[in-house]
């Protein structure tokens, strides 16, 4: 496809026009990207395909070579492997475990244990467990 | 590798904690009994690096505890303490740093000491960081 960039003065102005032939999914995820400042992913629930926003998204978790995306309050399978994911997840997600990656604005709070790992309290009430060797990477995420 | 890592760590930290411990001692027996000079036997140094390397080896069985409840983490915990201290003060018996009863105490009484001040120096070191993460999140935590 091709781009094409025209500069305008003011946010006002901004404007994306897409000619497109059909709206295939990485289509619709440029306009999520456009409009919400967020892309989405495809996923499965009860033989239902959505589009889940990205900032909607609390933690991905990998059971068994399948995948499942986690919101506030429902779970999909989706077609992407863990490590895809990881590359298509923006700068708010972290890998927390070998399976689990975790979107750090979801995160309520973190407590400690006495064995080094830290358990994640989320806006949604679910605990998920930040191994040992993935608190270096939380800390440098944040800035600490 | 992680594990020999660990290993390594802990026979500096344990070696160096030994060291601490005879200084102590040092320091109170001149301050006790005026001694300005005490002599060392030529195997001492190396004692304490052999004891310290014994004594790490037994952390190795802390490494995978992550995936442990938390009363069997404080199950290896216990069986831990008990195991080093069997360690040390085996290693203390084959290179003669004590001849009396009194000084089987004192060094079991250094070990208790170094161990819970390890333990309580680690604990308060993950506090730190739950805190300082806590306070990170609070700046980019989503509204729900």
């Amino acid at each position: 496809m091709k781009v094409e960039l025209e500069y305008v003065t003011t946010e006002d102005d901004e404007k994306a026009t897409l000619k497109v032939r059909e709206v295939t999914e990485n289509i619709k995820s440029a306009v999520d990207m456009l409009e919400n400042n967020c892309r989405s992913l495809s996923a499965v629930k009860d033989n239902e395909t959505y589009m889940i926003r990205t900032d909607k998204i609390y933690y991905v978790e990998s059971v068994d070579k399948r995948s499942y995306v986690y919101t506030k309050e429902n779970c999909y399978e989706t077609r992407y492997r863990l490590y895809e994911l990881e590359e298509m997840l923006n700068a708010d997600y972290f890998r927390c475990s070998k399976a689990l990656i975790v979107n750090i604005r979801k995160i309520k709070s973190v407590h400690s244990e006495l064995n080094g790992r830290m358990n994640a309290e989320l806006l949604n009430g679910e605990t998920i467990v930040i191994s040992r060797s993935y608190v270096k990477d939380l800390k440098r995420k944040l800035g600490l | 590798m992680n594990k020999l890592k660990l290993v390594f760590n802990q026979t500096m930290m344990v070696s160096s904690a030994i060291l601490f411990g005879l200084g102590l001692e040092a320091l109170i027996t001149h301050f006790m009994g005026d001694d300005k000079y005490f002599e060392w036997q030529w195997y001492i140094p190396l004692s304490i690096i052999a004891t310290g390397f014994l004594s790490s080896v037994p952390s190795i069985l802390l490494v995978d505890n992550e995936k442990l409840s938390k009363r069997q983490a404080y199950v290896r915990v216990i069986l831990h303490f008990f195991c080093v201290w069997g360690i040390v003060m085996g290693c203390a018996t084959v290179f003669d740093w004590y001849d009396t009863v009194a000084g089987f105490l004192i060094i079991s009484l250094m070990y208790v000491v170094i161990y819970f001040f390890v333990w309580a120096a680690s604990w308060w070191l993950m506090k730190s960081d739950e805190k300082k993460i806590n306070e990170a999140l609070e700046g980019i935590r989503d509204e729900e």
